[in-house]
């Protein structure tokens, strides 16, 4: 670990999911808190690898998606979290913005009625940005801190939601974009059935999907996995998946199917044949 | 009617005749009858064989297209009649079948003698040198150009030609075609039915015109008898007179007044304008053999070996492939002069590598146009046009493409992530309430601190999330250490059992997807007739259990692993079983 890394982590934070996860009824379950717990020890533990690496944490809410911590948004906050005699300041710190924002997202959840589709793709679309800027500084950055610019950007996933076929086209489209800025999708699938999408995510990118079979040793899975950076991996042979669905969603109806027709002048995907393309006529 | 360029009376199977030549047939009707038993017409004749002359019957025997053996005709006429009749079926033939030649271009290599002086020889049988499946290939080339305009393959006997041709080009197709039709599995017609494209392909590869062969024309000896003999043909002559116009004037300057056609031949081969004509160095060899000759000694030309070649090129050359061009730029600051490409620095190869030239040029000519037409070509690109020409797209900096802008109708519903489609899990999730959920999570987000401090992981829970990932590292590195040792046969069995399973897969969603795409619609199969096809592919499908069940037995009485034959045909299976799923619930479907 030579190089600086830097690792965008988004969070699938749909309460109902999680409640579903918590349940004893599971032969694993896996409560949020405790997820969180070992989160954060893997964050921490990201930090502590390197003192260059760097850490973006993206919420992804019912009908929205935060940013929850970034390393470069911490100065304003140092000051207003206690010392503790037990943690190295920078973990605390860390832990308490990510804590602290998570729960401000939650109280604003209060006015919905019902929950809203998970906010996935949109989290997964700002840390590509974010990215985007930590990769190709600005004009107005000096030299010295284009430098300090992070190889090897990642982006993990967790997720616990199902594939919602609605939102096909926007993955595919940041799948494309991260193949684009050479940015691995890592993807941690705690609960539910297998994604689809994310699996072809992490397949197109060359990152690893990860269905975990014991939830509860999370921090194992995520230490052993996806802590080395992508550069270390080929060293490292991480775990991944070997087979992968490619099924791909149908334009028209947003239908995830086995057979599609494509459009071949604009790879439009159909469920069923049309005579004229409805994307491009 | 077309009109009679000559008539002679002939014999044809012992049946006496007459042989007309027309501007389209060659035909023969016999004496008495209306109809022509025998015609030919133009495009097919090949080849032309005649007796030698001075022997006791005159005949004439054409070969036609795919028949080598041909017509024999033997002229009636008293002698000098019937070999001046025969004289005139030959010139006329000779040019209709080197045009043949020039359109379909059967090899150039098929040597079939008139009689000569060198070549003594009575036989009328074709020396053809060329192998039969190169004629055959050459010769359905010219047939479909000539018959027909498109390539489509409509009739059956040029479609199962075309079929033969695919299968003999790609073997894999072919054992695949041997498995599942010669073994009765599926017909003939349904194999090719979504494979057209193959056999458009072929036909189109076929009806592509060849071009005149590249060959020089070098008669070479054979020795037959102890003796060194050319053998002449009426082909071989328009060739020669075509690359060596000072042949063709010698000839018609003396023959037939100074020399007899047989004698002007004898001579020529002798002399050393021949020897000058030959195209390679080997005729160092055959030196001794060369003797002086009055008569083409005067035609012999001085060797083309000064620095200028003696035919100056009358084009101008292209100023970015002039080597001259930029000479003045190599001053005495400049770069050294060339010494790898001095022309004429070997002498003796000069009017060598000039004939080469001048043979590739007229070769061009004929394909490309006259060079009139080509340098007017090139006069218009002169001028300012020679930027344009250095400017090459390729260089062009392409990260500033803006790329084609795809014109999207209605694009809001593309980017909408959250449709009003209800989600798959949404009628599970309801029997939550939203708002206690809620609830719930922000409790457990409480007091984060403690329970992270008291943070501790199940030891059993961590094994085992230890052995599953190590399983999954070591299932991926052992698949790249094992090496291949599944015996030959049982391997060629497992493979046979895929392809096959994979044809039948292919049928059957083909049976059930129609394409519907009309005009280049090719499969005419009714409903009915395509859900009896699925339901037999279906029928086929479902027996790929017990098939590959086999197979592991098999693997099982040679010693290898049988887990490892079921790893192998496990995407297969899954993909019948997935086919077998669709028919299961189509089936059911309208029962209800």
């Amino acid at each position: 670990m030579d190089k600086a890394s830097h690792l965008s982590v988004v969070i699938d934070l749909s309460p109902t999911q999680w409640h579903l996860c918590s349940q004893s009824s599971n032969p694993y379950p896996l409560t949020l808190q405790s997820f969180l717990s070992q989160l954060l020890a893997f964050f921490n533990s990201h930090i502590a690898c390197k003192d260059e690496n760097t850490l973006a944490v993206f919420g992804a809410f019912p009908g929205k998606s935060v940013l929850l911590y970034s390393s470069t948004t911490i100065a304003a906050e140092e000051h207003s979290v206690n010392a503790d005699a037990n943690t190295y300041r920078p973990f605390k710190v860390l832990d308490s913005t990510i804590m602290g924002s998570i729960r401000n997202q939650l109280e604003a959840l209060e006015l919905l009625e019902a929950e809203a589709p998970i906010g996935l793709v949109g989290a997964i679309t700002k840390s590509l940005c974010y990215i985007n800027r930590l990769t190709i500084p600005s004009s107005s950055t000096t030299p010295a801190e284009e430098k300090q610019a992070p190889l090897d950007p990642r982006i993990l996933i967790f997720s616990v939601s199902p594939d919602q076929s609605p939102s096909y086209i926007p993955i595919m489209n940041s799948i494309f974009s991260a193949q684009k800025l050479k940015v691995t999708i890592d993807v941690c699938k705690i609960y539910g059935p297998d994604s689809v999408f994310l699996q072809q995510a992490a397949h197109l990118t060359g990152g690893s999907y990860l269905h975990l079979n014991r939830p509860d040793a999370v921090l194992q899975y995520l230490t052993m996995s996806f802590l080395p950076p992508p550069g270390i991996r080929q060293l490292l042979s991480v775990p991944t998946q070997d087979k992968i669905d490619f099924r791909a969603a149908c334009f028209c109806h947003k239908k995830i199917v086995d057979i599609g027709f494509v459009c071949s002048v604009c790879l439009s995907i159909f469920c069923n044949p049309v005579p004229v393309c409805s994307t491009c006529r | 009617m077309p009109s009679t360029v000559c008539t002679a009376k002939t014999s044809y199977k012992k049946l006496p005749g007459l042989l007309e030549l027309t501007s389209t047939h060659l035909q023969w009707t016999q004496d008495g009858k209306k109809a022509s038993l025998v015609k030919v017409p133009h495009s097919e004749a090949v080849s032309l064989f005649c007796s030698k002359e001075g022997a006791a019957q005159v005949r004439l025997k054409v070969a036609v297209v795919g028949d080598d053996a041909g017509h024999n005709f033997t002229f009636t006429s008293p002698q000098p009649v019937a070999l001046a009749e025969r004289e005139k079926f030959k010139n006329e033939l000779t040019n209709i079948i080197a045009r043949n030649r020039t359109a379909s271009a059967t090899p150039a290599a098929t040597a079939p003698g008139t009689p000569s002086a060198l070549a003594r020889s009575t036989s009328l049988a074709p020396r053809g040198t060329s192998s039969p499946a190169r004629n055959a290939v050459s010769r359905a080339a010219s047939a479909s150009s000539d018959s027909r305009g498109t390539p489509v393959a409509n009739d059956p006997t040029s479609d199962f030609r075309l079929r033969k041709k695919v299968l003999l080009g790609n073997p894999e197709l072919a054992s695949l075609h041997r498995e599942l039709v010669m073994g009765g599995h599926i017909s003939e017609n349904e194999f090719w039915e979504g494979r057209e494209h193959l056999l458009l392909a072929q036909a189109a590869a076929e009806s592509q015109k060849r071009g005149k062969p590249g060959q020089l024309v070098d008669p070479r000896p054979q020795t037959v008898d102890g003796e060194i003999k050319i053998v002449i043909t009426p082909q071989l002559v328009h060739d020669i007179f075509e690359e060596y116009p000072v042949v063709a004037k010698a000839y018609n300057d003396n023959v037939p007044n100074k020399l007899s056609e047989a004698e002007f031949w004898k001579r020529y081969f002798q002399s050393k304008l021949f020897n000058a004509h030959r195209a390679s160095i080997r005729s160092s060899a055959a030196q001794h053999v060369v003797k002086d000759d009055p008569i083409f000694d005067k035609y012999l030309e001085k060797d083309d070996d000064d620095l200028e070649p003696r035919r100056l090129r009358d084009e101008s050359v292209d100023i970015f492939i002039d080597l001259g061009a930029t000479q003045e730029d190599h001053g005495e600051t400049g770069n050294i002069k060339d010494v790898t490409m001095q022309a004429g620095k070997q002498r003796a190869v000069l009017p060598l590598i000039r004939k080469f030239n001048e043979h590739s040029e007229r070769l061009l000519n004929t394909t490309l146009g006259e060079p009139a037409t080509k340098r007017r070509r090139t006069d218009v690109a002169e001028g300012p046009d020679h930027y344009s020409q250095i400017d090459l797209e390729d260089l062009h900096d392409n990260q500033s493409t803006t790329g084609i802008i795809l014109n999207m109708q209605d694009r809001e519903r593309y980017f909408d992530g959250r449709s009003a489609d209800p989600l798959g899990s949404q009628a599970a999730s309801e029997k939550f309430d939203f708002r206690s959920t809620l609830q719930e999570v922000k409790i457990s987000l409480q007091d984060w601190s403690t329970s992270l401090n008291r943070l501790k992981l199940d030891r059993k829970a961590g094994d085992e999330a230890l052995n599953g990932m190590t399983q999954n590292v070591a299932a991926r590195l052992e698949v790249k250490r094992t090496k291949h040792d599944i015996p030959e046969n049982l391997f060629r069995q497992m493979t046979t059992c895929q392809t096959a399973a994979n044809e039948f897969l292919r049928q059957f969603w083909l049976s059930i997807y129609p394409p519907v795409i009309d005009g280049q619609t090719v499969s005419t199969a009714t409903p009915a007739q395509k859900a009896a096809k699925a339901a037999k592919m279906i029928d086929y499908l479902s027996r790929t259990h017990e098939k590959v069940d086999a197979l592991v037995q098999t693997a099982q009485q040679e010693g290898v692993d049988p887990a490892r034959v079921h790893v192998a045909m496990k995407p297969v299976l899954d993909a019948v079983d997935n086919a077998l799923d669709f028919w299961r619930k189509r089936n059911s479907k309208p029962l209800r």
